[in-house]
């Protein structure tokens, strides 16, 4: 990783002028730090940071010679993209896990065969989004459009929710917080519910990655993306109506 | 009071914005981050599924040819089109040069079923893969074959055509 990475995506690009907005005001400081390799997949402050195109590049180039380390670093960029379309399309769980599976299984399969591996996110994003058509096609499985489609409340495999948000200290403090922002996402535009459920994936996508995921255009993303959250800002009653 | 702050963009281009901007910027990124908090904490990629991303990799097919995925009824057919009912019928054609395989889809999430036709016809050893399980099913001189029970996941079809042994694996897909 070279320190220019962390410039790539447009959410980070203030955090120099305003330190403190994101978890890693430690970012700039993983310069340097290996992140690649990490197996099994390790959950730090790392994963927040997104994959620059030509780090992109360099890994599926490197995977597509076999090199399974650099796949991990693949893996590590961009599951969570993949796994936010998958959800920005409302699949239960057992959907959205097929659909993140066939994504990554038909990347594998492509990965020497991609012509510009600098767009592999947006490559992965548009299979997940047709996968997820077809899915959301053929299932009788898909859960109808409601607040809490978008993000699962039953994971069988992981703690739940409500425990997570116990066992956090910062989530006690912001608790009702938590509580308003998550109804106010559910009163969203089932549009703005699908841009936003992408764009908060975990590192965050670039603009190009978005629009693949959702095809539209990539630029109409930032302007929807700021009607969006001033719509979440209005429902969460933080700014007057005027605004 | 009033200022302006100059923020760095990608590869050291600059651009100046109105402090209003800066502040729109600002509490929009702030927003977008505390969702992106939300979402990591409630739904998070499962952990299996990254353990299962990091393990395709080893199932790759190095020395085959890739039949893509050119028809799919599901997305390619009319709507009205579509056979509606509990024994939905759905057919996929995977294209390799001039080797086709189509396939038919039917039967429960549970337990599907699948029938194979190779265009052009002729004898093949043919895997169906899902996951780590792997099922043989060879197809006759007629380029005919099937498989099942088969669980609803992703699954991906390898074949060996006889006697010139032409290795060709399709795309996966869900079903």
């Amino acid at each position: 990783m070279r320190s220019q990475f962390v410039w790539s995506s447009p959410s980070l690009r203030l955090t120099a002028a305003f330190p403190g907005v994101l978890r890693g005001g430690e970012l700039t400081g993983v310069a340097g730090t290996h992140r690649h390799g990490v197996y099994p997949y390790s959950r730090d402050q790392r994963e927040d940071v997104p994959v620059h195109p030509e780090e992109a590049a360099r890994l599926a180039r490197a995977a597509a010679a076999g090199d399974s380390v650099a796949w991990n670093g693949l893996v590590e960029g961009f599951s969570g993209l993949v796994w936010s379309v998958a959800r920005a399309y409302r699949l239960s769980s057992a959907d959205a896990a097929d659909v993140f599976q066939t994504a990554w299984l038909r990347l594998a399969e492509h990965i020497g065969r991609i012509e510009k591996p600098e767009h592999i996110g947006a490559w992965l994003a548009t299979t997940a989004r047709r996968e997820a058509l077809r899915v959301a096609r053929g299932s009788s499985r898909v859960i109808p459009t409601d607040d809490t489609a978008l993000f699962d409340l039953g994971h069988a495999d992981e703690a739940s929710p409500e425990q997570a948000v116990l066992d956090s200290e910062q989530a006690a403090i912001d608790h009702e917080r938590t509580k308003r922002l998550w109804r106010a996402f559910g009163q969203l535009s089932a549009r703005c519910q699908e841009l936003l459920r992408v764009l908060i994936a975990t590192p965050p996508p670039n603009y190009a990655e978005v629009a693949a995921a959702l095809d539209m255009p990539v630029g109409s993303v930032g302007p929807t993306r700021a009607r969006c959250l001033q719509k979440l800002r209005r429902l969460t009653g933080e700014v007057s109506e005027t605004v | 009071m009033t200022r302006s702050l100059w923020i760095s963009g990608p590869r050291g281009s600059r651009a100046i914005c109105l402090e209003a901007d800066v502040q729109d910027e600002r509490d929009d990124t702030e927003l977008e981050e505390g969702l992106r908090r939300l979402a990591a904490r409630l739904d998070p990629v499962p952990t299996r599924l990254l353990h299962a991303a990091a393990e395709s990799f080893t199932w790759r097919t190095i020395d085959a040819d890739l039949a893509e995925l050119v028809f799919d009824s599901l997305v390619d057919q009319d709507e009205a089109a579509l056979v509606r009912g509990p024994e939905q019928v759905r057919l996929l054609s995977f294209e390799t040069g001039d080797l086709a395989i189509e396939v038919e889809i039917t039967g429960t999430e549970s337990a599907r079923s699948l029938i194979g036709q190779l265009v052009p016809p002729g004898r093949a050893a043919v895997e169906i893969r899902q996951g780590d399980d792997v099922v043989a099913a060879d197809a006759d001189e007629l380029g005919r074959f099937s498989a099942g029970p088969l669980r609803a996941g992703p699954v991906s079809l390898r074949c060996s055509t006889r006697p010139e042994r032409r290795r060709v694996v399709t795309d996966w897909v869900t079903i």
